[in-house]
């Protein structure tokens, strides 16, 4: 077949033209492409679902890495005297460093839990800025806020009382300029706190339908404000909130061991918990690593291993008192769920509280990704109403509640009459000190222990021969980086 | 013996005038080496001044008609082009001399070709047979040592693709690797050519020569042009060979004896800085009692079958040529049950439909079956005790917890393999279409389409099984990953050829268009019954817990449109002059999305000039220049848009059910562009004693600016990553590259060639936005979370950052009066340098370890021919590297020791000051450091093949013409002082150089078989 030369040649001249300005044409649209795989952040903040994401993305921070795991044990709990660092010797030793206070601006523990909470804030401030213009149900929205204020009156309650002054972001920054902010002066920060929780408190629910358990609740606001309070020694305000959670209706656990099981998620006595779950072929959503840390190490099963009881913490139980062994696991024990615990483990002891019984244990998941962590419970407020109470002289109003908590820890027992007899005494000191005490071991390993007994003023005479220094180690430093970072807007704490 | 060897893009090179037809003659003739007397195939043959042309056949005739006072011109690569007149000749035989300099070659370059002579770039041309010599299955793997500034790394998994960097790392968070260009169409990997299917490969350097691929050729380009048929007879070719693969420079391990020793040193070490309630006792009572114990390498390992055949029919006439090939690769893996099978097809077909028109098209499939290796496995043969037995007496798996030798290596690796069963299976389909029209007197038009269409499955399967404590499952789980992408590209360049008297031009401008796209989804079940060969996806998704995923990260959709255009210009061959521009659009950077991308390039060529002509001594000289600015566009995509996060960790637990949240945590820069590097080149060729002697040298500086580069931001802005990336940092390699080569014939039975060459570059991050902030990286490997590499202005990208050892503690007296933590430090541990003197080591006292940036590569590559055999050996190797062995120092409780360790290792006062104890991988001794620093500099005969090719005749009359026979060794001779397993260590920016992996170094040797029909 002949093919006229001139006529193809004028065809595919023309095609190459036609072509170019066809391109030419669409040139705008073409490369205007959606980034593939995300959403433009422009596209979000639209609808009552983008808002409903945005609460689960705060929450779900809680159960990471930094917000549940090692960063806490570090900071809020091996200065403690409840615990050890355990695992081997050399095993992550730089925990030893925050049990023998000498952990420098440059430990990454630090710069982990001070960047664990401000992402958190981040979540919650995201929320705070644009979920107000979204059009959705207003009782929703409502809600969405106030929990907002919750978690982010959580993590500043957190960083306070690790750091002191603190950089207060109230707003997602805007612009560089933004950046770069000093710290507020801590009562400043309280001031933030106390105002969102107090908001919070007033639009949150008292509970939740089956399929919301898990939101923070009204009771969960006062319960934090009420701590709050007592970090700073209002003892009136402490026994108003702690009282206003007492009217709710939570109630004591019968059985303290089992309390802290996976089957008993959320009981009656639950104020604030951290919600974990096993997401089964999803162990990047599964990421607690808040069990796995401290389970036993050497079964599979268990876990790491860290934050270990101390015979110190033994010897503060009274004698027979039922809490030690649901507290505390020993080296070659069997479980009351029957996980025989071998004799040949690092530690001689490890924490009950963050276990969970190796059968549960799926390959490929954290060791006990399925453990709530109890943040705020009921027996925590009725111990802050003893102790507000007896601070105010009210030494008779205190024992009730004291005696509340003692009367479920010995439920079980036989015969019960025998152990934690009922405190009596009415001396404000030694009510002071059984309070203290009361606290230590209704509370232990639940990673209260440091600050309180920095805030009880005596952690010179606990923590003194492990070389705290009055002056120093009442608040960690800043983390070094974000010092250097700042250039000079931030100043470090003294002393380090 | 013949040559069989074109390139279907001369052809154009030839067409350089349309002349009007006069009386027409039959030319016909034989074409033959002038030295030699062997006839070469695929020689064109033009008539001057018109389109018409031809090629050689399979016996190096061709026909054509001529006008009778036409001018023949005859083009051959390697070989001078030869123009004789007709003179009304019937029959016209012509014997061509072998250039033996590469200088009057024909070259590949962006969008055309052009003789070597008249380019002003640094470009690198390796023919395809060099590259079908070696028995790799990347064709990439083959290149190294023969390039300068070349640097190829093999290394990673058994069988997965080497890495590639063109004078040096140019990007901190862009892709290394160049952009390669496979008959026209863009690529960012070739693993799935055939080695044998490859024509020649191009790799172009200074960024004149890539300037014309502007947004995508800051980290250089390589151009492949595959295999096209050649007019004339039809050749059949078989190649196969058959062979095997086995581990070399084996790194030796502890046996059971001397690691229960070592163990029990351990937990004393234990102890000592332990509290003492928690003391232990020894874990092995008796250490002799062991033995040998169990040697896992040679347990899980073995020598792996290899074979590979392949096919290829060509040939074609006036209007056609084809080529067709089909490989078939069989190639176990190191560890047993590990197969590889890929069938690859090439299809060439070009068509003469008329004399002004040609269309044509090439097309690549491939296949490819994977019985994959357990992840990890190779971690665990170095990890495993030898104390463990693989099976006890009972039969059952040897349990590491029946040992309670605890973490790390808590796993039988027989186990491991026995239940391993991953399938990974590969489709690809990539290729081209395009059109070539002259449309008027020197002026051709071509379009071209092309494809890459991919689908790459992977299927995990776990039965319900219980071999150890920790190696067992209760219930069976099925994963899948499918991932997919298609690309298309569409090119169109007008081509205009000019010459006047001495002066001579061609000019291209062109116009182009593609899109990219790539998917992924992931998905996983529980309780899936087996279904063992068939379809992937049979019993699937009828299990429970049924989950889907996409990673955001690996969905891709891009775009780019561009112009561009170039100008050769050459007077009197002596004085040369390229220029060209490229305007690039691209999605990523949308709305700025445009960049221009300028580049020239000036030539002498000295030997030209009339002054030069009286010497004889000097054949080639041409002295060389050339600047460029080019980009790079495979940075993190879009990174000036802000994304929604929506990663699994921000799934939230309400009512015990899972809530996947979403929400924003990251900051953007304003404004971000792709990386724009300048590229100056300054070379020299020359060619000496009638070209036996070739000489090119090339000074070269590359300077990235606008470098996407992250500044650490402040953590109490709550962003994910802590960091703001954007165009922050300026960074430079600068450096030299030399090859000589001699080739000589001294007689017909003996010819020879020795080429050496060199490349020597350093690196340097120049200036960062935000000043001297490091960005800290390389974790892989590391224990507790510590950083091994530090990117910092003033130093090369990714260096080794850490303490300096200055010695062992022998005694508590030395601890207790140093600078280090008497709490925590004790005899056998490394003393630390306090860099600052100030009395305490922290992390004030790190300095800079070791260089992971290779200063010298370096290649030698010699080739011998007498009578009927062949031998060529391909040496190759690396210099001033730093890699850091990480092996050592990553530790969990009581994984096993190397020899070398054991042998050296500190266990009481006197006994070493440079090894530490075992409590080596602990404490602070685990924090990087210069113990763990070795150089990587590594010698090795990369390939030797020595082949025979039968005697002529005797086998014509079985329609033979040629067979060869052949042995092949690779990678046989190693030599370095690196105490790991290969000292060829990959990595990614920043990471780069450390050694986590302990994958074994390999040799392979086959024999083979090569059959021209």
């Amino acid at each position: 077949m002949k093919i006229s030369k001139k006529l193809l040649q004028k065809a595919l001249g023309l095609s190459f033209i036609a072509a170019i300005m066809i391109f030419q044409g669409c040139k705008k649209t073409f490369l205007d492409v959606n980034p593939a795989g995300n959403v433009a952040a422009t596209q979000f903040w639209k609808t009552q679902s983008d808002a409903t994401q945005a609460v689960s993305a705060m929450y779900a921070n809680l159960h990471e890495w930094t917000n549940i795991a090692f960063a806490p044990i570090a900071v809020e709990s091996m200065g403690s005297d409840d615990v050890n660092k355990g695992s081997t010797a050399a095993d992550a030793a730089f925990m030893n460093d925050f049990h023998n206070f000498s952990a420098s601006a440059g430990e990454g523990q630090i710069s982990d839990f001070w960047g664990g909470e401000y992402k958190t804030i981040n979540f919650a401030n995201q929320i705070l800025d644009n979920v107000p213009a979204i059009s959705m149900d207003a009782s929703l929205k409502s809600r969405y806020l106030a929990e907002a204020k919750f978690i982010r009156a959580w993590c500043y309650f957190r960083l306070v009382r690790a750091f002191g002054d603190v950089p207060l972001r109230l707003h997602v920054p805007k612009s560089a300029s933004e950046y770069n902010i000093p710290r507020t002066p801590k009562a400043q920060v309280w001031t933030a706190i106390e105002t969102d929780l107090t908001d919070a408190a007033g639009v949150l629910p008292q509970s939740y339908a089956a399929a919301d358990v898990g939101h923070v609740t009204k009771g969960a606001a006062l319960a934090l404000h009420a701590k709050a309070a007592l970090y700073q020694k209002k003892w009136a305000d402490v026994v108003n909130y702690t009282n206003q959670v007492m009217g709710l209706g939570y109630t004591l656990f019968t059985n303290y061991e089992k309390m802290f099981r996976t089957e008993n998620k959320n009981n009656s006595e639950s104020i604030f918990e951290i919600q974990c779950a096993l997401i089964p072929n999803n162990p990047n959503a599964s990421n607690s690593q808040y069990s796995q840390v401290q389970g036993v190490d050497g079964s599979t099963g268990g876990g790491w291993g860290f934050n270990v009881p101390s015979a110190s913490l033994v010897a503060a139980y009274e004698s027979g008192d039922p809490r030690k062994d649901a507290t505390i696991i020993f080296r070659g024990e069997t479980t009351p769920e029957g996980d025989v615990i071998p004799a040949t483990g690092n530690s001689t002891m490890y924490n009950q509280k963050s276990y969970v019984p190796f059968g549960l244990y799926v390959s490929g998941f954290n060791e006990g990704c399925q453990q709530n962590k109890i943040a705020l419970r009921y027996a925590d407020v009725l111990l802050m109403n003893a102790e507000a109470n007896n601070e105010m002289g009210n030494s008779a109003a205190a024992l009730i509640p004291l005696e509340q908590v003692r009367a479920r820890a010995r439920t079980g027992t036989s015969p019960a009459a025998n152990v934690l007899p009922k405190v009596t005494t009415t001396d404000q000191a030694a009510l002071r000190l059984a309070i203290y005490n009361e606290r230590r071991v209704e509370l232990a390993l639940e990673f209260d222990r440091y600050f309180d007994v920095i805030r009880q003023g005596r952690a010179k005479e606990l923590f003194g021969s492990r070389g705290w220094t009055t002056g120093k180690n009442e608040v960690w430093p800043l983390p070094q980086n974000e010092i250097d970072l700042s250039a000079g807007t931030l100043v470090q704490n003294p002393n380090y | 013996m013949k040559r069989i060897f074109t390139i279907s893009g001369l052809v154009l090179f030839c067409f350089l005038f349309i002349n009007a037809a006069f009386a027409q003659t039959a030319v016909k003739g034989t074409v033959t080496d002038a030295t030699t007397g062997e006839t070469l195939i695929g020689v064109s043959v033009s008539i001057k001044g018109t389109t018409s042309g031809t090629q050689t056949d399979v016996n190096g005739t061709y026909t054509l008609t001529a006008p009778a006072g036409a001018v023949l011109t005859f083009t051959y690569i390697g070989y001078t082009t030869q123009s004789v007149p007709v003179n009304g000749q019937a029959l016209l035989n012509i014997k061509m001399l072998a250039s033996a300099s590469q200088l009057d070659q024909v070259v590949v370059i962006g969008y055309g070709v052009q003789r070597k002579i008249d380019n002003t770039g640094s470009t690198v041309a390796v023919k395809g047979t060099e590259i079908a010599k070696q028995a790799s299955t990347n064709p990439l793997s083959a290149l190294q040592g023969k390039v300068p500034g070349v640097n190829i790394i093999n290394s990673g998994s058994p069988g997965s693709s080497p890495q590639i960097s063109i004078r040096g790392l140019g990007t901190v968070y862009g892709n290394v690797s160049p952009l390669f260009v496979v008959d026209g169409v863009w690529y960012s990997d070739i693993s799935f050519l055939n080695n044998n299917d490859i024509e020649n490969v191009t790799v172009l350097k200074d960024a004149s020569s890539t300037a014309i691929y502007g947004i995508r050729a800051a980290n250089g380009v390589v151009l492949i042009t595959t295999k096209h048929g050649v007019k004339g007879r039809t050749v059949i070719n078989y190649n196969g060979y058959a062979g095997w693969q086995s581990v070399t420079n084996q790194v030796k391990m502890a046996n059971a004896t001397e690691y229960a020793t070592a163990i029990n040193e351990l937990v004393v070490y234990n102890n000592n800085i332990g509290d003492p309630a928690d003391a232990k006792p020894p874990l092995f009572a008796n250490p002799a009692s062991y033995g040998k114990g169990t040697d896992w390498y040679g347990q899980i390992l073995r020598n792996a079958f290899v074979t590979n055949h392949q096919v290829s029919i060509s040939g074609g006439n006036e209007k056609t040529t084809y080529e067709l090939s089909f490989g078939y690769l069989d190639q176990d893996g190191l560890v047993r049950n590990n197969n590889y099978k890929r069938y690859t097809l090439h299809i060439s077909n070009d068509f003469t439909p008329v004399k002004a028109l040609k269309i044509g098209y090439s097309a690549n499939g491939l296949y490819s079956i994977s019985n994959d290796p357990p992840g990890g496995i190779f971690h665990q043969l170095f990890s495993a005790s030898p104390t463990l037995p693989v099976f006890y007496a009972d039969g059952k798996y040897g349990d590491p917890a029946d040992y309670g030798t605890g973490n790390g290596n808590n796993f039988n690796p027989e186990a491991t393999l026995d239940f391993n069963n991953q399938r990974s299976v590969n489709h690809r389909l990539t290729g081209d279409v395009h059109a070539e029209l002259s449309i008027l007197k020197n002026l051709k038009f071509k379009t071209s389409f092309g494809g890459d269409i991919g689908q790459a499955e992977s299927r995990g399967f776990t039965p319900i099984y219980s071999a150890t404590a920790a190696q067992n499952s209760k219930n069976t789980s099925l994963d899948l990953a499918h991932t997919e992408n298609r690309n298309w590209i569409w090119e169109n360049t007008l081509t205009y050829d000019y010459k006047y008297k001495e002066h001579k031009l061609t000019a291209l401008v062109g116009y182009s268009a593609q899109n990219n796209s790539a998917y992924q989804r992931t998905a996983s079940a529980d309780n899936v019954p087996y279904a063992k060969n068939g379809n992937m996806y049979t019993s699937f998704p009828a299990g429970d817990s049924v989950s889907y995923a996409r990673d955001a990260g690996a969905q891709i959709h891009n775009r780019a449109l561009s112009q561009f255009a170039r100008v050769n210009y050459s007077f009197a061959d002596k004085y040369l002059l390229n220029a060209s521009i490229r305007h690039d659009g691209a999605s990523q950077f949308y709305p700025n999305p445009y960049g221009w991308f300028p580049s020239v390039g000036a030539g002498w060529v000295v030997t030209n000039e009339s002054f030069m002509k009286s010497q004889h001594f000097i054949d080639v000289l041409k002295l060389r220049g050339s600047f460029g600015k080019v980009g790079n566009s495979v940075v993190p995509i879009n990174p000036s848009v802000q994304t929604v996060a929506a990663d699994p960790y921000l799934t939230a637990i309400f009512g015990g059910v899972p809530v996947q949240g979403a929400s924003i945590n990251s900051i953007v820069p304003p404004v971000t562009v792709w990386e724009k590097a300048q590229g100056t080149d300054a070379g020299l060729e020359a060619g000496f004693l009638n070209n036996k002697l070739t000489f090119e040298a090339d000074y070269y500086i590359r300077k990235t600016e606008d470098a996407i580069f992250a500044i650490p931001v402040l953590a109490s802005i709550g962003t994910n990553s802590g960091s703001l990336i954007g165009n922050q940092a300026s960074i430079q390699n600068k450096g030299f590259e030399f090859s000589l080569t001699w080739k000589d014939s001294p007689n017909r039975d003996f010819s020879y060639s020795i080429s050496g060459n060199i490349g020597v570059n350093a690196n340097k991050v120049l200036t960062v936005q935000s000043g001297k902030n490091p960005i800290y990286s390389g974790g892989n490997g590391i224990a507790n979370g510590n950083l091994a590499t530090r990117t910092v202005v003033g130093e090369p990208i990714g260096e080794f950052y850490g303490y300096k050892v200055t010695g062992i503690f022998q005694t508590k007296a030395q601890v207790a009066a140093s600078a280090q933590k008497a709490t925590t430090a004790q005899p056998g541990d490394f003393i630390y340098q306090d860099t600052d003197h100030d009395g305490s080591i922290t992390s004030k006292d790190r300095v800079v370890l070791g260089n992971p940036n290779p200063k010298v590569n370096y290649g030698f590559n010699t080739s011998f021919t007498y009578k009927q055999f062949d031998l060529a050996i391909d040496m190759q190797g690396v210099a001033g590297v730093d890699v850091y062995n990480a092996n050592i120092g990553y530790r969990f409780g009581n994984e096993n020791f190397t020899q070398d360790f054991y042998d050296h290792r500190w266990h009481g006062a006197g006994t070493s000051n440079t090894y530490p104890s075992t409590f080596v991988g602990a404490n602070d001794n685990s924090k990087p450091n210069s113990f763990f620093v070795e150089s990587g500099a590594y010698f090795r005969v990369r390939n030797a093949q020595l082949g025979y090719t039968l005697p002529g005749n005797s086998l014509k009359k079985y329609g033979v013409q040629k067979i060869r026979f052949y042995a092949n060794a690779q990678n046989a001779i190693n030599i370095f002082g690196y105490k790991g397993f290969t000292p060829e260590i990959g990595g990614g920016v920043g990471s780069l150089g450390i050694d986590d992996s302990v994958y074994p170094l390999y040799a392979t040797y086959n024999f083979g078989v090569n059959v021209t029909f």
